[in-house]
């Protein structure tokens, strides 16, 4: 049965949707006169999903057709779910005409595998064509590499696209041969390999790339992820590494129960790990450690790092440097660089970090302000983990007076 | 004294002009004549072009372009009363270009911070405008801010639509974009009638909505998030949130 545009464009973007990234950051603005398109380093959120994550790229399936049969995904073969293609000119016309209207910053094109890898890379590699040379699209494609397609193939992806990735999803080959039996981790980690070779032949950047990786599906710990992460950013292989909370979504003797609920906030401490590991100059090992291997659900992982670190504190706000600042609970980038701004002026004083708006809840208790410093709480592990999980609750005890307007009735 | 002034950018010039050469310096300065009675002297400001351009110059002259830039962006931000901030940054200015980085100094940390929340105002805008295509194949977008986008907005697109033509349109400012062969600039506005739509129009809203519905997990269903990510004043001409 052939189906129309508006079930394919949901059968396809329904199989998409676990796929976490959709950023279109990091690629300078690059616009032609007389083309349509251009992108922003920034990054352009163009809507918000009911789950609040950030719709930036039509991300579709070219097809929810898979040879493949790996345990956690929904478009595996066994399942028996709705399937349908779209062309790669159809997919090209709507990418334009949502571009045009201010839907997306451009394309996030990804697919099962039919018929072959190769097969499928060129169906991709056809999209792409239309859309870049017929159309003279110059906005932003995330292609998906496609594991065991020819290196000349990728090579062509490359050329094309703005950014690539390859999901590696499991954090070990072990848990791939349970989960994923058509896959390995040295053919997941292949195209990626090809893409930085091709693109370093070409020009000092290679092409940005990033991955998702599954959490809670297997059992490795935040110790295994974090360590993971951090070798494949420093290789440069990677610019981002995404983390999903698994959903269940099949049943598998070797997959936690469908009725599991996805750990939220395991993922979040992992993504607040990563932007240590990015932006604050923190290495895995002082995160996580074989010891400690899971990072804190209660605590953020700079705090837990800092509170096991209190020989480092109090650090002097008006001597610290900047990379000292980044490290202070509570203190990020722009709050660290709002405090060497102004201390060029005077000394800066706790009274003087709250008009600029530092946020104070937790750095209060590593910092001092020109040798003064908050005199509550010791410093000392339990006692300041304790303040910051309970901060003292305020008076809120106040004498009824005769002028009080109601709050129920709004009379006085 | 309180100063009256007619709200431009001009005006204010004018108003900088009065504060260094008839010595006087206001308590309050407002846009309109008060309704309600003042126990202040009322010192009316009147737009004079000669005063106007010589301090314009001597902005010019005398402050960094960035710093120049600021004025301008603060200027766009005409929902927020910023003048008394805005002359003491000018005054600040002009003794030394240094003085207007130092953030512990209330008002140039207002005037920043108005200038940063115009700037998250336009980011935001220009990912939630929605245009549409008109029969001609013009792109029509509306607009309805808290801040004057218009001006930013325009440059924003006229880089990724360089070869279409497109009109954005603020309907509460009367104001609209321009760009077109044959004119590419902001034009002020005050009657419209709502052109036809191409045809191809539902059928991209549609997919679009289907697109949009279909691309959430329900499982991680966050509505409130949602609402802190979109506010509502952005949704006026989302079609995704209206049937």
């Amino acid at each position: 049965m052939k189906k129309d545009i508006f079930t394919k464009m949901q059968i396809l973007s329904d199989s998409a949707k676990y796929d976490v990234s959709c950023s279109s950051s990091g690629s300078e603005s690059n616009y032609k006169t007389g083309e349509l398109g251009a992108t922003q380093s920034s990054g352009i959120c163009h809507t918000f999903t009911t789950d609040g994550r950030c719709v930036s790229l039509l991300k579709v399936l070219l097809t929810n057709f898979c040879l493949y049969d790996c345990a956690y995904c929904i478009n595996r073969v066994s399942n028996d779910i709705p399937r349908a293609a779209f062309s790669p000119k159809e997919l090209a016309d709507i990418t334009m005409n949502f571009y045009k209207r201010n839907y997306i910053e451009g394309l996030f094109l990804s697919s099962g595998i039919i018929e072959s890898e190769n097969h499928t890379t060129e169906l991709m590699l056809r999209t792409l064509r239309i859309l870049r040379f017929e159309y003279k699209f110059n906005g932003y494609i995330h292609v998906k590499l496609i594991p065991g397609a020819d290196k000349e193939l990728i090579g062509e992806v490359v050329k094309l696209a703005s950014r690539v990735s390859s999901n590696i999803e499991l954090p070990s080959d072990a848990s791939l041969k349970l989960l994923a039996p058509n896959k390995t981790k040295e053919k997941v980690l292949q195209p990626l390999k090809y893409a930085r070779d091709i693109s370093l032949e070409r020009s000092t950047q290679p092409i940005a790339m990033s991955t998702q990786l599954i959490v809670g599906a297997t059992p490795e710990s935040d110790f295994d992820i974090l360590k993971l992460s951090s070798v494949l950013y420093d290789k440069a292989l990677l610019k981002r590494v995404y983390y999903s909370a698994y959903i269940p979504v099949n049943d598998a003797k070797n997959l936690p129960a469908i009725l599991t609920a996805p750990p939220l906030l395991r993922e979040h401490r992992l993504y607040q790990a990563d932007w240590l590991l990015r932006f604050y100059g923190f290495s895995y090992d002082e995160i996580v450690s074989d010891a400690r291997p899971n990072l804190d659900e209660e605590l953020d992982p700079k705090t837990f790092w800092a509170l096991g670190n209190l020989h480092l504190f109090p650090i002097e706000i008006n001597k610290a440097s900047k990379e000292e600042l980044i490290r202070i609970p509570g203190v990020g980038i722009r709050g660290a660089h709002k405090i060497i701004q102004a201390r060029r002026f005077k000394s800066l004083r706790f009274a003087d970090l709250s008009a600029l708006k530092v946020s104070m809840k937790r750095a209060k208790y590593f910092i001092t302000c020109n040798g003064e410093f908050q005199k509550e709480i010791p410093l000392y592990e339990e006692r300041i983990k304790k303040a910051i999980l309970l901060p003292p609750k305020k008076e809120i005890f106040h004498m009824p007076n005769l002028f009080d307007v109601s709050g129920i009735t709004g009379e006085l | 004294m309180t100063f009256i002034y007619n709200g431009t950018f001009d005006g204010f010039l004018s108003l900088v002009h009065e504060v260094y050469y008839k010595k006087l310096y206001p308590h309050a300065i407002l846009r309109h004549m008060p309704k309600t009675l003042l126990l202040d002297e009322i010192h009316l400001c009147v737009y004079d072009e000669a005063n106007c351009a010589k301090v314009l110059e001597a902005l010019q002259k005398n402050f960094t372009k960035e710093n120049f830039q600021t004025l301008l962006n603060i200027f766009m931000c005409d929902t927020v009363a910023f003048e008394m901030e805005l002359l003491e940054f000018v005054v600040l200015g002009f003794k030394e270009q240094r003085n207007l980085q130092n953030i512990n100094n209330p008002a140039i940390f207002k005037i920043l911070n108005i200038q940063k929340e115009f700037f998250r105002n336009v980011h935001k805008m220009s990912g939630f405008l929605r245009f549409e295509e008109l029969e001609d194949g013009t792109l029509y977008a509306k607009v309805e801010s808290k801040y004057n986008l218009v001006y930013s907005l325009g440059h924003h697109f006229s880089k990724r639509f360089n070869n279409q033509n497109y009109i954005i349109h603020d309907v509460q400012r009367e104001l609209v974009f321009l760009h077109s062969q044959e004119f590419v600039g902001i034009r002020e506005v005050h009657a419209f009638h709502m052109p036809t739509l191409s045809q191809d129009e539902q059928k991209f809203k549609k997919l679009w909505r289907s697109f949009f519905e279909s691309v959430a997990i329900q499982s991680r269903k966050n509505t409130k998030l949602q609402q802190q990510l979109v506010p509502l004043i952005y949704r006026t001409y989302m079609n995704e949130f209206y049937e």
